[in-house]
């Protein structure tokens, strides 16, 4: 008879006895987030991104990549204003999804975390951009397409890679510029893009800056990503249409489907024109396709291998990892640099002072991009901007704007001539 | 194994999903009356022509190309041939054990990497991953069904339904733990296309379609012809029934579930050329093979390989008729007008 | 149904009414729980608020495919529903949240009606049953993605306006408000559950699932009964939907109609009991925490397992391990095996 009395206190247990054992440090009374972090010894910057799941791989790189810039800081002595103060990186595993992405930021923020940096995934940003704004303490996001995160009025959110719409702009001009050095101008762009946010602002953007440099488009087709498994039909159309360049927005396996099917279906096409492809600029695609996948294009943001930083930090990448440091662990490496330096300036941990130092920051970038790192006042990176890479001999190469250039862009690059 | 042409004439609403008042296990694999076979199979070839040639012709009114048409058609077969292969052991362990199994997806990620260890560790052809991958699978299910599964037996659905999502989770994350998150390849030397009408396909997927084709014969032959073979069908019929004649229903599982995952193991490693094998990788064929096996009618082996290929083909084709909207959402269409109109699956027959 | 054999026996039988009793203990948790803000830290709470959202999620299952014994593997569709009508009324109209909940329950109960009406006229059954729900809400799910009227696969930011608001359910982020609200939500469905079986709908209810031609040979009206039970579960879900966007301030189509979103209505009603009143609450209450727990272990783990650190995926492993011992040991859920024991003293 006494059940439901049982059933109540069976409920309020776990409730409480979780949330004790939930996570933080006892007396860590966190809401501000500045407080608890600043003084003098060490201070926390939390680092949001998928450790498990579908996206881990770029997720724990990007930790791996956000790591290496504490550990750099630090090396260096510190934050000197504030005494040296180290710094100390208390990482978040988002597993890709916006609430969980939401829970591991409020803990973060919790255990004194001044500045986030994150997520990698556009549905994860965008919630952990609103619990940023609502606790006032700064985000900086290293990746995340959807331009969406920061048409929202946001003080407390900045972005380091560059929006759809530059990406898509400059991959456009990047085309018309190629193909007419090489005295033979791209005439009709095919597009295959994917059909989530990303790929459909890719498309839109590249539809109305080709159209601009006199290309014609068409034909244009979407695939969901999640499910595709081939692509010959698509392939098989853009041949038919005559198109001489195709134009591909999407993520890595997909990517490598495309590669497969041009293989396939031979399309004689001048040119496959990645921008912000998330396959044809990797270190493994090249491995993974073989030859299917030489002189393909991608326009899309990139460490610059060019500069002797990135280098070495490349370097520093394969001796601690053992493997290739992928451009979004730069953009991560970028985004903590980018948080010391505006500690730096402001001498405090006190959030706004951060935000305002974030705001006015010029900081020299790891990325191949038009100036110094600096936010416009929506808090986007103004300097953002893609550089065109293309895969030669099997490894992938920086080949245009010319002050980027490992090597010159070879254009017509029928795939399977 | 059914005949999947022979079937009874009863009227298709009273039919063959699992109903409350009998012993659940009424699939299938029971031995049909021969009654108005021929009609009924004059009836459904009549029936599937005319559906192909309307979706021919919308195919070409969409693209005016009958290339493209023909590349859909082929990609479509070659695709669904692999739906077929991964939905062939599903089927089987739906009709035998009534158990849903979302872990499925996760057996057959095991093969990919059987694969990839295979071919980085030895150098081996990838196919020759099948001598390790389907003894290997085969003992991994029927230690799954012994030590986890068993206790599961006749539980209610949704129960089943979580200890399978469980041991996909475990599985993935195994992998993950073990391999990394990176992708991972193992692709066949010299794969090159071959042209057909005008459009191509490469030996990879032929031989993925071809050995499927050759697999579902096999287990056809399997069910139909050897001892165990009849043991499984008689507990899918009547699991209660077959113990009274002397069947070891417990041992049946046990064996169903085993040739069921080995099945995951061989399609896993014929797929593991075609795909970026990551630790998720298999979830991709999980949903798509349960719309197969429904479309197939459950428990039915060459219902599968022929639902297959039709979510093949209609995935394909439906890309053409509705660009803009994901392939999955003609897949889903047709699913849910099968389930509908035909819930024992296009082979089925009625029980 | 879902159970195949079904029976009147124990586990799935109506609790036998102590109504009074339930509802004291509905009383009594809800004032110990309306108190934990004042003992719990913002990122505890965040997690005190998804057990709740997850609990209400559940309570909605429960009582189409517990007390109902339809197993719907498609929640996600109601919950989708309820989240999409009211932020679509949100941004699009200015339109309160507080009515965007109540248009998100009518949507959601019609939606409701129109599959089971559909699932039921063609009889399906058990696996059946499960998989046509389940094809319903990923077909929104994927209509949502590819269609302009609700943004793609953008999804929808709540705006956020700076000052807390009662009507648009926004108040300082960590604020007691959040949980107090996902409470009262939570007790209401806990009422309403109370309430439903009391009522005749929900005698009927049981009655057709422990024996459907009985029920129709005592002139019970089935098919009336079905449809009703399918659509106050899924107005329940869709309240938990409309909650969900105005705390995380976000919804896109894989949020809301994933299928994960179906997987977490089941989860907890499974394991704290199916057809029990407390069983999903107790059910969320172990699970919402299970997951933080887990990856805090790993993050800073006891002595001598320190190797154990920083492997990403293990925490998704113990998790996994656990939910199938759980659902493996306790096959009638947290809360029925408690009653059996009480009841066998």
């Amino acid at each position: 008879m006494r059940k439901p009395w049982i059933a109540a206190v069976a409920v309020a247990m776990p409730l409480t006895l979780a949330a004790c054992g939930g996570s933080a440090p006892p007396g860590t009374e966190g809401t501000g987030g500045g407080e608890a972090g600043g003084s003098g010894d060490t201070i926390t910057i939390g680092s949001l991104h998928p450790l498990s799941g579908a996206f881990a791989a770029d997720g724990q790189q990007m930790d791996n990549g956000a790591q290496l810039a504490v550990d750099a800081v630090n090396e260096a002595g510190g934050i000197e204003c504030l005494d040296g103060a180290q710094l100390e990186l208390a990482s978040g595993d988002t597993q890709g999804a916006p609430e969980v992405g939401q829970s591991e930021a409020q803990r973060l923020i919790q255990e004194g975390a001044v500045a986030l940096v994150g997520t990698y995934n556009s549905a994860v940003s965008q919630n952990v951009a609103a619990v940023a704004e609502r606790n006032q303490v700064p985000f900086v996001i290293d990746v995340s397409s959807a331009d969406e995160i920061l048409q929202q009025g946001y003080q407390y959110t900045f972005r380091l890679q560059p929006s759809a719409a530059v990406l898509a702009q400059r991959g456009a001009q990047y085309l018309a510029e190629v193909s007419e050095q090489a005295g033979d101008p791209a005439q009709q762009v095919a597009i295959l893009h994917e059909q989530g946010p990303f790929g459909t602002a890719i498309a839109q953007g590249f539809t109305a800056e080709a159209e601009s440099q006199g290309m014609t488009i068409g034909p244009v087709i979407s695939y969901d990503p999640a499910s595709v498994s081939d692509f010959t039909t698509q392939i098989t159309a853009v041949r038919e249409a005559g198109a001489d360049v195709m134009m591909v927005a999407g993520y890595y396996r997909d990517g490598v489907l495309v590669a497969n099917a041009v293989d396939t279906v031979q399309p004689g096409l001048d040119a496959v024109w990645g921008v912000a492809n998330g396959a044809f600029d990797t270190p493994q695609f090249p491995g993974e396709v073989g030859d299917a996948g030489e002189g393909f294009f991608d326009a899309n943001y990139r460490l610059d291998m060019t500069n002797e930083d990135t280098q070495a930090l490349a370097e520093l990448y394969r001796e601690t990892h053992g493997d290739d440091i992928r451009t979004a662990a730069v953009l991560s490496y970028d985004a903590v640099q980018v948080i010391a330096d505006a500690l730096g300036r402001a001498c405090s941990t006190d959030p706004t002072e951060l935000r305002d130092a974030i705001s006015e920051t010029e900081l020299d970038s790891l990325i191949a991009q038009d100036g110094p790192i600096a936010f416009d006042e929506t808090g986007e990176n103004e300097n953002a901007a893609p550089i065109l890479m293309q895969v030669v001999d099997g490894t992938v190469q920086q080949v245009f704007p010319s002050e980027y250039a490992e090597t010159e862009p070879v254009y017509p690059a029928s795939p399977n001539s | 194994m059914t005949d999947p042409t022979r079937e009874h004439g009863a009227p298709p609403l009273d039919r063959g999903t699992v109903s409350t008042e009998e012993p659940p296990q009424t699939t299938q694999l029971t031995t049909p009356a021969p009654g108005g076979r021929r009609r009924a199979v004059a009836v459904r070839v009549a029936a599937v022509v005319a559906i192909a040639v309307v979706a021919l012709g919308l195919a070409y009114w969409r693209t005016g190309n009958e290339v493209v048409v023909t590349q859909a058609v082929l990609t479509g077969l070659m695709i669904g041939g692999v739906y077929g292969l991964v939905a062939m052991g599903l089927t089987l362990i739906f009709g035998v054990l009534d158990i849903v199994n979302f872990a499925h997806g996760a057996f057959l990620a095991v093969a990919l990497y059987i694969t990839v260890e295979m071919v980085g560790r030895f150098g081996a052809h990838p196919y020759l991953a099948l001598l390790v991958s389907v003894p290997l699978m085969f003992l991994l299910g029927a230690a799954v069904q012994r030590f986890i599964l068993s206790g599961a037996m006749g539980k209610p659905l949704e129960n089943q339904l979580l200890i399978t999502l469980g041991l996909a989770l475990l599985i993935d994350n195994g992998l993950l733990l073990f391999y990394g998150p990176n992708p991972q390849s193992a692709r066949l030397p010299n794969d090159t296309g071959i042209n057909v009408f005008g459009a191509v396909v490469t030996v990879g997927r032929l031989l993925a379609f071809a050995v499927a084709l050759v697999l579902a014969g096999l287990l056809y032959l399997l069910l139909q012809r050897t001892r165990l073979g009849t043991a499984i069908r008689a507990v899918a019929a009547n699991d209660s029934g077959a113990q009274m004649v002397g069947i070891d229903t417990r041992r049946i599982y046990m064996a169903t579930f085993a040739i069921g995952t080995a099945c995951a193991g061989a399609a896993g490693v014929l797929v593991a050329p075609l795909v970026t094998i990551e630790p998720t990788t298999g979830e991709l064929f999980n949903i798509v093979a349960f719309v197969v096996v429904v479309l197939g009618g459950m428990g039915n082996v060459v219902g599968a390989l022929v639902g297959g290929l039709l979510i093949g083909l209609t995935e394909q084709l439906g890309a053409l008729y509705l660009p803009g909207q994901s392939p999955l959402l003609s897949v889903f269409i047709v699913f849910v007008l099968v389930l509908f109109l035909r819930p024992q699956g296009l082979f089925g027959r009625a029980a | 149904m879902s159970t195949a054999v079904q029976s009147s026996e124990e586990p799935r039988a109506l609790p036998r009414p102590p109504w009074g009793r339930h509802l004291a203990a509905v009383a009594v948790l809800a004032v110990l729980l309306a108190l934990l803000p004042l003992v719990l830290a913002p990122a505890q709470q965040a997690v005190a608020v998804r057990v709740l959202i997850f609990a209400l999620l559940a309570l909605g299952w429960n009582i189409m495919s517990g007390f109902g014994g339809m197993f719907s593997f498609g929640h996600a569709a109601y919950f989708g529903i309820g989240a999409y009508v009211s932020v679509w009324l949100l941004v699009e109209r200015g339109v309160s949240p507080w009515i965007g909940m109540l248009a998100g329950m009518v949507a959601a109960a019609l939606f409701a009606a129109l599959i089971g009406f559909l699932a039921l006229r063609y009889r399906l059954k058990g696996a059946y049953f499960a998989l046509s729900t389940f094809a319903f809400a990923e077909m929104l799910r994927l209509l949502a993605t590819n269609s302009d009227l609700v943004n793609r696969a953008v999804g929808y930011n709540v705006p956020l306006r700076g000052e807390s608001s009662w009507a648009f359910i926004q108040f300082e982020p960590g604020a007691a408000e959040y949980l107090w609200i996902a409470l009262a939500l939570t007790v209401a469905a806990l009422v309403v559950t109370i309430v439903f079986l009391r009522s005749r709908l929900g005698r009927f209810t049981v009655a057709v699932r422990d024996d459907e031609d009985a029920a129709a040979a005592l002139g019970i009206p089935v098919m009336r009964t079905k449809l009703l039970t399918i659509m106050l579960s899924a107005a329940i879900t869709s309240v938990a939907g409309t909650f969900y966007v105005q705390y995380y301030f976000f919804v896109d189509p894989d949020v809301a109609f994933g299928s994960s979103v179906s997987i977490q209505a089941i989860l907890p009603a499974v394991i704290g009991g199916v057809a029990t009143i407390w069983g999903p609450v107790i059910g969320a209450a172990i699970l919402g925490p299970l997951n933080d727990l887990t990856a805090t272990l790993l993050r800073d783990p006891p002595p001598g397992l320190e190797f154990l650190q920083g492997r990403a995926g293990l925490d998704v492993m113990v998790y996994a391990v656990l939910l199938i011992l759980i659902v493996l040991l306790l096959p009638q859920g947290v809360y029925g095996a408690i009653r059996e024991r009480w009841e066998r003293r």
